[in-house]
Order: structure tokens, then C-alpha cells, then sequence
């Protein structure tokens, strides 16, 4: 879903820089406020594994691949969507300036489609769902529903920009990613956060994400 | 929660990334991906090679995630190169934050 420089008009694209820009802001003021020497680690190695995973296309077949975002996954461990947005921002920086995967004009947009949207669109969902269908089910469907739902927008942003038709672009990119989010970010998602619940339950939720902040002076047994 | 098995997790999680690195190149399909798919079926074949002709903005040194002339190793060793410059960049990132203790 990376979208090349060529496929959006400069103007355009410096809009969705400007829309992306106070998100990335506000996810370096989470990193502020929230990271410490623990959270450092896990924050660094899931940044590695889903910059690796998103080099992995998966075939989905219709001569098409896709691979998985991850916002979602960032967003669940650390129990904030601007965890997501932030790893994703620096997965896209790597990605555009190193391997020309996204254009450098266009990832405004690329870190609104897969930092913003897949990463606010999939800890909410995850977060509504939890309660009743459980950790797994949840998680599986709000990376689904995040990949889905920033692919929409995506062929959205491509009508604007007048390289895609409307219907039919939507029509594509939401058949290939209904899919894609089923295998590529759902599954693995909820794959990954089942090992985690599983060999480290202290990462996830209350432990780990709502610790009382250490500048806040609450005691606790 | 001991900082030691937060190291654990950092080591495993790397671990794994580069597996990953070693493997994408031999297992990840070379269809294109989804918007680029959609980008081939949609878009009218002149709007199409006027797409295809423009060039980044900015040229990247490991255009597709290859090294020029170095076939599968290169590949490996340009996505490893770009799991550890993450790696690198976050922990950076992390250790500027963090340092307010």
C-alpha cells in the first residue's frame, strides 16, 4: 500500500504531510512521556520484526501479494494507537529514503494511511472487541479492520489525486485487502499477540501499558 | 517485570527479525502488491507508462530492497541492513526520551 511519488500531485502530497505532521508530533510526546528503559527494548525489536515481516510479500493469489502493516500490533502491546503511528513513521522513513519503497513526497500520506489510520482503526476496534471475544478474536479483527479500512482510504486519496477511477478503484484495493487483512495483518497479528499473552502477559494491558507513570506520585502495593 | 526479560524479548525479537530478513528473499511473492495490482487493472494503459516513467524524487541506494549485481545475498543483506538501521534509529529514538529520568 506504499504509494509511489508518481501516482500524486506535489500539491497534494504536501497536504498529507501536513495533516500527518501533528500526529507524528504527538507520537514523539507519547515516546516522551510514556518510554523507559523497559519499554525501549520491546518497542526497538518490534520495530525490527515489522520492518523484516514487511519486506515478506504474501501471495493472495489474483497476481497479487501483500504484506502486513503492523500499526495495530505496535498499538496493542503498548496500549496506544500513537505507538503504532510512531514505528510506522520510522519503518516509512527507512523504507521510503533507503529502498524507494513509498515515495518521499508521498509518506505524508503513507504514514496517515498505515501509522494513522490501520493503527487508530485497529487498537479501537481491538479495544471495543476485547471484553466480548477475547483477546485473539479481537485482535485479529481490528488489524483486519485497520489494513481494510486504510486501504479504503487509500483508493480514496488515489481518486483525488486523479489516478484511479472511483468505483473501481475502490473496488480493487478493497477486494486485495479484505484478504491481505485476513492473512497478512489479522493473523499474524493475533498470532503474535497470543505468544506475547502467552510467554509475557506482563506486556500487555494493565501491567506493562497502564503502569502508573513514574512522575506521578501515586503509591501502590 | 524485570528489565532482564525485557532484553530477552529484545534479543528474541531480533532474532527473529533477521530470520525473517534471511527468508523474505526467497519466500516473499514478486506479484505486485495490492495497490500496485489495482494501479495495472484500473489505470489506462497511457496514464499507466506515464506513471511508470517518473522517477523518485529521491533515488534510493537499495531500490527493492536489492544491492545491484549481489542477487539473493543482496537482497538478504539489504533487508537486514534496513532491520538494523530500524533497530538502530529506535533504540536512538528511545534513548533520547528516556534520558529524562
Amino acid at each position: 500500500m506504499h504509494i509511489p511519488d508518481s501516482f500524486m500531485p506535489l500539491s497534494q502530497a504536501v497536504i498529507y504531510w501536513i495533516i500527518a505532521l501533528p500526529f507524528i508530533i504527538t507520537s514523539m510526546k507519547w515516546a516522551k512521556n510514556e518510554l523507559d528503559e523497559m519499554k525501549v527494548p520491546v518497542l526497538a525489536a518490534l520495530a525490527a520484526g515489522i520492518f523484516a515481516i514487511q519486506a515478506m510479500n504474501i501471495p493472495i493469489g489474483m497476481g497479487t501479494s501483500g504484506h502486513m502493516v503492523g500499526a495495530a500490533l505496535v498499538a496493542i502491546v503498548f496500549g496506544s494507537p500513537w505507538a503504532g503511528v510512531l514505528v510506522l513513521t520510522l519503518v516509512l522513513i527507512v523504507q521510503g529514503f533507503a529502498f524507494g519503497d513509498g515515495g518521499v513526497t508521498t509518506m505524508g500520506a503513507n504514514i496517515l494511511n498505515m501509522g494513522v489510520i490501520s493503527g487508530f482503526i485497529g487498537y479501537y476496534t481491538y479495544v471495543a472487541l476485547r471484553k466480548s471475544v477475547g483477546t485473539s478474536i479481537a485482535s485479529f479483527g481490528g488489524a483486519w479492520l485497520g489494513l481494510f479500512i486504510s486501504a479504503i482510504v487509500c483508493a480514496v486519496e488515489m481518486w483525488i489525486a486523479g489516478t484511479f477511477p472511483l468505483v473501481p478503484g475502490l473496488v480493487a484495493m478493497g477486494t486485495y485487502h479484505l484478504i491481505i487483512g485476513f492473512i497478512g495483518e489479522g493473523l499474524i497479528t493475533s498470532i503474535v499477540i497470543m505468544a506475547i499473552a502467552k510467554s509475557r502477559p506482563d506486556l500487555l494491558e494493565d501491567n506493562f501499558t497502564a503502569r502508573p507513570e513514574k512522575n506521578k506520585k501515586e503509591t501502590h502495593a | 517485570m524485570s528489565g532482564k526479560s525485557n532484553v530477552k524479548f529484545f534479543y528474541i525479537g531480533i532474532a527473529i527479525a533477521l530470520l525473517l530478513a534471511i527468508l523474505a528473499p526467497f519466500l516473499a511473492s514478486s506479484d505486485p502488491d495490492g495497490l500496485e495490482s489495482a494501479a495495472g487493472e484500473i489505470v489506462e494503459e497511457s496514464k499507466m507508462s506515464q506513471i511508470e516513467a517518473t522517477e523518485p524524487v529521491v533515488s534510493s541506494p537499495m531500490p527493492d530492497y536489492s544491492i545491484e549485481g549481489l542477487g539473493k545475498g543482496g537482497e538478504v543483506a539489504a533487508i537486514a541492513v534496513g532491520t538494523l538501521a530500524v533497530l538502530a534509529i529506535s533504540l536512538g529514538l528511545g534513548k533520547v526520551f528516556s534520558k529524562k529520568i
